[in-house]
Formats: C-alpha cells, structure tokens, sequence
C-alpha cells in the first residue's frame, strides 16, 4: 500500500500575520471534519434531545456560528455589540443556549435541514477569515475591556479570542460527536 | 467590587521556542478549566455510561492522557518505542477507547477515583513539557512519515501535531461537560 495520509498545519495566503494565518488553518480543519462528520444528518437527528434540557446538534452547530460570528465582531474588531443578523441572519438568542432545565428546543430551529446549518457556519467563517486577514501581528495583543450583564468585566486580547474561537468548536464538535453516537446506540436498539 | 475576568495567553517559561509554549499554555489552560469542572466528580459518575457501548468521563480522561503521550513520542520526538508503562503506569489500550458496540468500560479503571486521572494528565503534560522545551520554531516544520500496517503511511508536520494535541484535549473535554450534565440531571434518553 503506497497512497500516503497528509497532514501539514500550513500558512494560507491572503493574511497579513502568519500566526493568525494558522489559527485559520486550524478553525478550518475543524470546520471540515464537522462537515464530514455530520453528512447525512437528517431533521430528526439534528433535533433530536437526549433529554428535555439538554442541546440538539442543530443547537450547537448553531452556537458555533453565533459565537464565532459575535466574537469576532466585539473580539477581534473591537465594535461596542455584535450584529449577527447582518453576518448570519440569525439573532444571538437563536441557539437556545443556554436551555433550560426540561427546556426544548428553539422553535426557530424546528424542521431545519443540513443545509440551514451549514449555512451559518460558512457565513460565520467567511466574515471571521474577512476580518482575520487584515490582523497584524502587534494587533494580537491589544486589549478589549467587556462590561457583562451580569456586572462582571472581562479583559481579553486578540490573540486569546482566536484561541477561544477555535478551542470552543473544538470543543462543541466534541459534543456533536458524541451526540450522533447516542442517537445512533440508542435508536438502533428499537 | 466588580469582579474582573482577564484572558490572555501567556508565553511559559522555560521554552527556547515562543510557538511551542504558546501552544503549551492553551493545553494549559485546557487542562485548567478541566480540572475546575471535574471538581465533586464522584467515582460511580466517572464509570457512568449514558447507554453501553458509550465512553465514560474516566475513559475520557485516560484517554486524553494516552493519546497525548502517543503524539508526543511517535509525533514529535519520531520515536516507535512506546512509553505509556514508563509515563503514565497504564498501557496503550486500557484507556478502552475505542468501546465495542454494546460494551461495558474496561475493568482497569473501575472504582477509580478523580486523583487517579489527574495524575494520568499530570505526569503526561509534564512529559509533553520536558521533551518540547528544547523545540525550536524551526523544528514545527519537520515532516514526520509513520509507516502503518495495512493503512496508508501518514505524513504530517511537528506544528499539526502541536495543534491536534490541543484540539483532541477540547474535544473530549466538551464531551466530558456533557456527560457531566446528563449524568447530574438523572438522564434517561428518550
């Protein structure tokens, strides 16, 4: 057997830092794996609640797009709120997280198709790659100060919102994964 | 007082390569935020499956341990020999991932208690550190080729490995929180 597995975290064109440049790569490769984990997924499972409360892949696929889309307008482009309607065409409150306890769903996302939430994540990613290539290196330590509703304040540079954004799709993929193995265990034994 | 959150990645200590500590520090803080949500973790919750054939939190956690030693040594030292008895006093399989259809947890880990995982975690990033310390930012462009029986041979560069280490840790960690939140409510699927 000759055919060879390639796997090399490389620089993409078009961006002004290198270190940023990489970041993209990386958010990339998750996006890609999420797309093919995800292929044929129907309505049903991308719905479907291991128990009332608890998120749906539609849901997380959803907050991915919504919190990449937010970070990275009051995270890397330092605007006062985020306007997500005019990056993905949904509202922050959209994802329904988070759900509460015996929660359902959002009913904006009832009956939604593969193609609706791959539509959000590339949208979100367009607008950040937007943003992302005109980063210069000395942009990644400059400081946003968030005043939350809760009365806290969070402190964070650029260079640690774009590890935010990558380490939280990571991280839901995660969730994405093991809910699509869930539905498949459990749904296989009726 | 208004309590104020910061976020930054800081460059550890102790590294020749500004680029390997940065990704050190993101495992880190990973491994950091682990630890906090993993507080109370009760044994019986560690061994929980949501249904069988389903990875457990101790599972889970032995197997960011393995996976990262694994990648260290095959992936960025380029060695064969394996070091999983030497590192972290388990061997390569006893993670029992991945879980045969139907399957119960391996029995290696019953009744083991969160001090077990987190010294598998510690003694494995201290390993981690103590062999890329010395990584220059030149030596991330190394290609390492690893020869597979019956697959194709897998090539890939020393800064993908640094990446797949982080993401692989978040990965599984979102999955963690979400057994954490299904098992916490009493969760039966439906």
């Amino acid at each position: 057997m000759t055919d060879t597995v390639q796997t090399l975290l490389e620089v993409p064109t078009g961006y002004r830092s290198t270190h940023v440049a990489r970041i993209l790569w990386q958010l990339d490769d998750q996006s890609r794996r999420l797309t093919e984990e995800t292929r044929g997924l129907g309505v049903r499972e991308l719905g479907w609640q291991f128990a009332p409360g608890t998120n749906t892949i539609g849901m997380l696929m959803t907050h991915i797009a919504v919190a990449e889309a937010h970070l990275t307008q009051v995270g890397l482009e330092g605007k006062a709120d985020s306007d997500l309607p005019s990056v993905i065409g949904i509202r922050t409150d959209d994802d329904g997280l988070p759900l509460p306890t015996e929660g359902l769903p959002p009913a904006v996302l009832e009956g939604k198709d593969l193609a609706f939430f791959d539509d959000l994540l590339a949208r979100a990613r367009a607008n950040t790659r937007r943003v992302a290539m005109q980063l210069t290196d000395s942009d990644l330590a400059r400081q946003i100060t968030r005043h939350r509703p809760d009365g806290t304040t969070r402190i964070f540079n650029l260079d640690w919102a774009l590890y935010h954004i990558l380490e939280h799709e990571a991280g839901h993929f995660g969730q994405i994964l093991l809910l699509k193995h869930l539905y498949q265990t459990t749904h296989a034994r009726v | 007082m208004t309590e104020v959150l910061r976020n930054f990645l800081d460059v550890l200590p102790g590294f020749r390569s500004r680029e390997v500590s940065l990704f050190v520090a993101q495992m880190d803080d990973q491994s950091r935020r682990l630890r906090e949500d993993l507080q109370g973790v009760s044994a019986s919750e560690l061994a929980w499956q949501p249904a069988r054939g389903m990875n457990t939190i101790g599972m889970l956690l032995a197997h960011i341990a393995v996976v990262e030693v694994l990648w260290t040594t095959v992936g960025l030292l380029d060695e064969t020999t394996e070091r999983f008895e030497e590192v972290l006093g388990i061997g390569r399989d006893d993670d029992g991932i991945p879980l045969a259809a139907g399957s119960q947890p391996p029995t290696v880990l019953a009744n083991r208690e969160l001090a077990f995982y987190l010294d598998l975690l510690e003694r494995t990033r201290a390993h981690t550190k103590a062999q890329t310390a010395h990584f220059t930012d030149a030596d991330l462009d190394d290609v390492v080729r690893r020869r597979r029986p019956d697959r194709p041979d897998r090539e890939f560069n020393k800064r993908w490995v640094l990446y797949h280490l982080l993401e692989h840790e978040a990965g599984h960690y979102g999955q963690i929180l979400l057994l954490r939140h299904q098992y916490r409510a009493g969760l039966d699927p439906r």
